[in-house]
């Protein structure tokens, strides 16, 4: 369809031209097209020009100047397919892909087979993960160039990616008769094959894929990816022998793989047979002398004796090396206390005949001074795993003595002081070991860790300092850099002192990365048709469709729910600043002091972030001059904490959050314990009822978990007349989760299920005090208890009792309070959450407070 | 530790292993790029609960100057309470073994900092790299780089020797169609 209002030649041509500044970035030059087109009173209101002025505008970051061209350029020629897609490519610029996706559709109404939009639109589509537009979309690009191979490829994979393997792997056929692989290292067609195979495989076909897979040998050159899936395959068809032989190829190809070994042993049954077992990795070692895998491998299933020769014989080899992770590397062994007991019972009797003789045994040769050390490191650790601080501490203080400047020695100490909680020691004997070689920036990161563990967070970011960029503050940087253990610990530093604004912060930036890398795959989606790795790509797409179930996002979404459930329940008083929890400790006078100091330094900061603020715009514009200006998305709002901690809306902020776990982690209890909490101050109790269901499913013996099932039971008692359907719903759903028992025998049967679990017995504790008051004391004994077969007793589970004590969910019970502290300490003596202050420093008459506030210097540590 | 092939799942845990230990540091859409143009080239080495002690993130050289196929290395690391495993020696050799099977490698090269002494040591003694030139302000700090190489001669016996083996095994299934020859030219 002709244009509306179509340019004489003269301006036609200029209106090419803007097109073409557009693709070579020349925008100012297009401006300049644009202008002479738009300054003749006859094309002033040409909507193409228009039209492209504003896109050209926004390349150049003039937002709104471009929105005003494009819409007024739109108005003017509703009926042209440059306008309706000049306006999509504005909306996908600022991530408004529905939107861009609908003028895409509006532009195609005019221009049905143009190819530049069909192809933008794709995009969107697969973005979106629209793949029934996909596929419509992709077949129309395929009927327009059947010659391209992208057009077969994009056609085949919007199948596959809906799960019709069979239409997909026609296509491809199709489409690989077409192709004459070169004859020597043709990658791009070894990718096209083994995208292929990798469909038959999704589609069950394991014979097809099998014999697809020798017919095409020749032609493929990732040769681990051949015989990885070969052995795969035949181990699935059962042809076991076959399957072991490539598995032992693949060992010889990569010793140090365990998966190789497991395969091997799978195939050739020899789980049960210990001693063939052992063969194998005799004859690995004999071939590979050097390799670990054969020698760590057979630590796992060997037993008593044999074990015991073998773990002398790994245990000897790495103190005379001198390997420092050589505790690190047999970890797991530990959960079997028997195996324990042999390494410990060794290691001891190295360090007696070391001492006497040097040597490790006494019919051993003697072993090199060093040997000494390591077994001190090496005890060191056990002992640190088992939890026994003091003889920890005794050994690793031996090997300092021994080698007073080995930098692992101070980082382990450190490490011991952490787990014994007291932080404050750990993050001193951490900086020692950094002050030892400032050069390793992972002495310097762990460094930084734990000073934000201490919540010394200026201290942590000047630490970091020395490896980021000069020129900017260092937490800029790391956001820049997607430093997300940075700003996670700083988020959790930031709640412990009560400055939720600044937390909230840390938790969006975090969430911000997630959004930019999900946007990350964009470009991929036409780089990688073009480079063939398909198998890649989808296993891209794959990842970022559960992105936000890495642990990186959950830990600070968890977070972000406590603190806006925190925040809806005490919302910030006009006058609040951000609490600072540790002006609770200070006299009057000195209170006023600190308010005076925070004011001088907000206002430096202030001044500070005009002057940086003002620096980064000039630098943006230089920026802008000397790359024709290309912006790269939407500005995106600025985070400012007090605003973020004075939502209108947190529990709609929580949410936010936590949808995204709701979708991928329905496995984890957590995920609806929050949804309950959020869901039950909002009193929405289908949403609520939904929760339990989930939760019940995925950990119902949860302890915060329990505590929700019996609030919603009382819940829904203290409702008065529920409408009909809600109430049809609830009943039989409830019948189902709660079987008819009241809240006291579901409390009781938790407690008798879980009886000898500490974090257990606190909620049950809480959970009797609140069904009936009058069974305090029987419910303080149930919490406080320390007894030796408990499981569970940790120093953060202490401070929960702790704080639950203090905090009158058992009652009014301030001695117990005190008490359970001094037991507290006696069971973890360095730990500094249960010292109780000295008497010159509590001034503080509520002594309950005091004892909350040193608990929660430890919150959250993990 | 375990020593594999770096999958897409992995590059994250990659990002946040390479923040810890390296002064060098890329947003994720960069080892999205590594991952999706060379998914064969990355190594990573992991603990027992699976968390990332060591990686090779590596590419091929896009247009090299001297028109030769070869690889590079973009970043190389393995956490201080790792070492002395051998790790780093683990990682390249797979990458480097896999730069020739896939995409014909003759050699395979690198930066490091002039002032690195320790990383040169490794380079130099273990991984047999030698300094190709020196590269005046090559960081972002200014700093000098070595470039360095490694001749993949080694690998290249290997792999051919590897590829004819794994033919003989697979003719003994007896006859298969070979498609390429059944195909007829258009």
């Amino acid at each position: 369809m002709p244009p509306k209002n179509p340019l004489p030649p003269k301006e036609s041509a200029l209106f090419k031209r803007i097109l073409k500044c557009y693709e070579q970035k020349q925008y100012k030059n297009g401006l300049k097209f644009a202008k002479q087109i738009l300054t003749n009173p006859r094309f002033c209101e040409h909507g193409e020009t228009l039209a492209m002025k504003g896109l050209t505008l926004n390349c150049l970051g003039r937002k709104e100047e471009a929105y005003d061209h494009v819409r007024r350029g739109l108005r003017n020629d509703l009926s042209s397919h440059v306008c309706w897609h000049v306006y999509g490519l504005l909306q996908r610029s600022d991530r408004k892909y529905d939107e861009a996706i609908k003028c895409y559709r509006n532009a195609l109404r005019w221009d049905k087979d143009n190819l530049q939009i069909l192809r933008d639109l794709s995009l969107l589509q697969v973005q979106m993960r629209d793949m029934e537009g996909y596929r419509e979309t992709r077949y129309q690009l395929l009927a327009l160039r059947p010659g391209q191979r992208a057009s077969w490829i994009g056609y085949a994979m919007a199948y596959h990616l809906l799960k019709d393997y069979d239409m997909c792997l026609r296509i491809l056929e199709e489409f690989r008769k077409t192709q004459t692989p070169k004859p020597y290292y043709d990658y791009e067609h070894s990718e096209l094959l083994l995208y292929q195979n990798l469909v038959m495989q999704e589609a069950g076909m394991k014979e097809e894929a099998m014999e697809h897979l020798r017919s095409y040998d020749k032609q493929i050159v990732d040769r681990l990816y051949v015989q990885e899936t070969t052995a795969h395959l035949l181990t699935l068809m059962e042809e076991h022998e076959k399957a072991a032989g490539i598995y032992k190829d693949l060992i010889d190809r990569n010793p140090e793989n365990w998966a190789y070994y497991r395969g091997y042993e799978t195939a050739m049954h020899l789980n049960d047979k210990p001693d063939e077992r052992m063969e194998l990795y005799k004859d690995v070692l004999e071939k590979f002398p050097r390799a670990t895998m054969p020698k760590r491998l057979p630590l796992n299933f060997t037993t008593d004796d044999v074990f015991r020769e073998l773990i002398d014989d790994y245990l000897k080899k790495a103190l005379r090396k001198g390997v420092p992770p050589s505790f690190v590397s047999i970890k797991s062994i530990y959960q079997d206390p028997s195996k324990v007991k042999v390494i410990e019972d060794l290691v001891l009797s190295y360090v007696d005949n070391l001492k006497e003789s040097g040597k490790f045994d006494s019919n051993g040769e003697e072993e090199p001074a060093t040997a000494l050390l390591w077994a001190y490191y090496y005890l060191a650790q056990h002992f640190d795993f088992l939890r026994n601080e003091v003889k920890a501490l005794e050994f690793i203080n031996l090997g300092i003595e021994h080698t007073p400047l080995l930098i692992e020695l101070y980082v382990f100490k450190a490490k011991i002081y952490k787990h014994a909680g007291d932080i404050e020691e750990a993050v001193r004997l951490m900086d020692e070991a950094q002050s030892l070689d400032t050069a390793d920036r992972y002495i310097n990161s762990k460094c930084a860790k734990y000073m934000l563990r201490a919540n010394r967070i200026q201290e942590a970011a000047d630490m970091c300092s020395k490896f980021t960029r000069e020129g900017i503050p260092a937490v800029e940087n790391l956001n820049e850099m997607q430093c997300m253990w940075f700003q996670t610990e700083c988020a959790f530093a930031y709640k412990r002192l009560g400055k939720w604004g600044e937390a909230l912060k840390k938790c969006h930036e975090i969430d911000r990365h997630f959004t930019e890398i999900i946007e990350d795959q964009f470009d991929f989606h036409t780089y990688c048709m073009r480079k063939m790795t398909l198998r890649s790509y989808v296993g891209l797409l794959r990842l970022e469709d559960a992105l936000r179930s890495h642990p990186f996002y959950s830990r600070v979404a968890f977070l972000a729910v406590e603190i806006y459930l925190h925040l809806s329940e005490h919302p910030l008083a006009d006058t609040d600043q951000d609490n600072d929890v540790n002006s609770e400790n200070l006299s009057p006078s000195e209170l006023k002091k600190m308010k005076r100091k925070q004011r001088k330094a907000q206002k430096k900061a202030e001044l500070e972030k005009e002057k940086q603020k003002a620096e980064q715009e000039k630098k943006d514009q230089n920026k802008n001059k000397a790359q024709d200006g290309e912006m790269d998305g939407p500005k995106e709002e600025e985070l400012i904490p007090d605003k973020l901690a004075r939502i209108d809306d947190p529990l709609e902020q929580a949410i936010h959050f936590l949808k995204p776990l709701q979708m991928l982690t329905p496995q984890c209890v957590e995920t609806h314990v929050q949804a309950y909490e959020i869901y039950s101050r909002k009193g929405k109790l289908l949403l609520m009822l939904q929760s339990l269901k989930r939760g019940v499913l995925a950990d119902r013996a949860n302890p915060q978990f329990h505590t929700c099932l019996i609030h919603f039971l009382q819940y829904v008692q203290e409702q008065r007349e529920l409408p009909g359907p809600t109430k049809t719903v609830i009943d039989r759903e409830m019948k189902n989760i709660y079987e008819g028992k009241t809240a006291l025998q579901l409390n009781e049967e938790f407690l008798a299920s879980n009886a000898n679990s500490q974090e257990h017995r606190l909620a049950a504790a809480r959970m009797m005090y609140k069904l009936d008051s009058s069974r305090q004391v029987e419910a303080v004994k149930l919490a406080t208890s320390l007894e030796g077969h408990l499981t569970g007793v940790t120093i953060q589970n202490c401070i929960s009792v702790l704080e639950c004590l203090c905090s009158g969910e058992l009652g009014k019970c301030e001695q117990e309070a005190k008490d359970y502290q001094l037991l507290s300490h006696q069971r973890f003596p360095y730990a500094t959450a249960f010292i109780a202050p000295s008497p010159s420093s509590s001034l503080t008459t509520n002594h309950s407070e005091q004892i909350l506030v040193n608990g929660s210097a430890l919150k959250n540590e993990s | 530790m375990n020593i594999r092939c770096a999958a897409p799942d992995d590059l994250m845990n990659m990002q946040h292993c390479n923040l810890l230990c390296l002064p060098e540091n890329y947003q994720m859409k960069y080892y999205f790029y590594h991952g999706l143009s060379w998914p064969q080239l990355s190594y990573v080495a992991e603990d027992e609960s699976g968390k990332i002690v060591g990686y090779v993130l590596a590419k091929m050289e896009e247009d090299p100057e001297d028109s030769v196929p070869h690889g590079h290395i973009t970043s190389l690391a393995v956490k201080r309470s790792h070492r002395r495993l051998g790790l780093a020696q683990k990682l390249m050799d797979q990458a480097s073994r896999a730069m020739v099977e896939n995409f014909n490698a003759q050699y395979v090269s690198l930066h490091v900092r002039k002032s690195n002494r320790a990383a040169l040591h490794l380079y130099t003694e273990t991984l047999r790299f030698s300094i190709s030139e020196i590269e005046p302000k090559y960081y972002a700090d200014g700093e000098d780089a070595y470039a360095m190489r490694r001749d993949l001669k080694e690998f290249r016996d290997k792999v051919e020797f590897g590829l004819n083996a794994d033919l003989d095994m697979l003719a003994v299934e007896g006859p298969q169609v070979d498609l390429v020859q059944q195909k007829t030219p258009e």
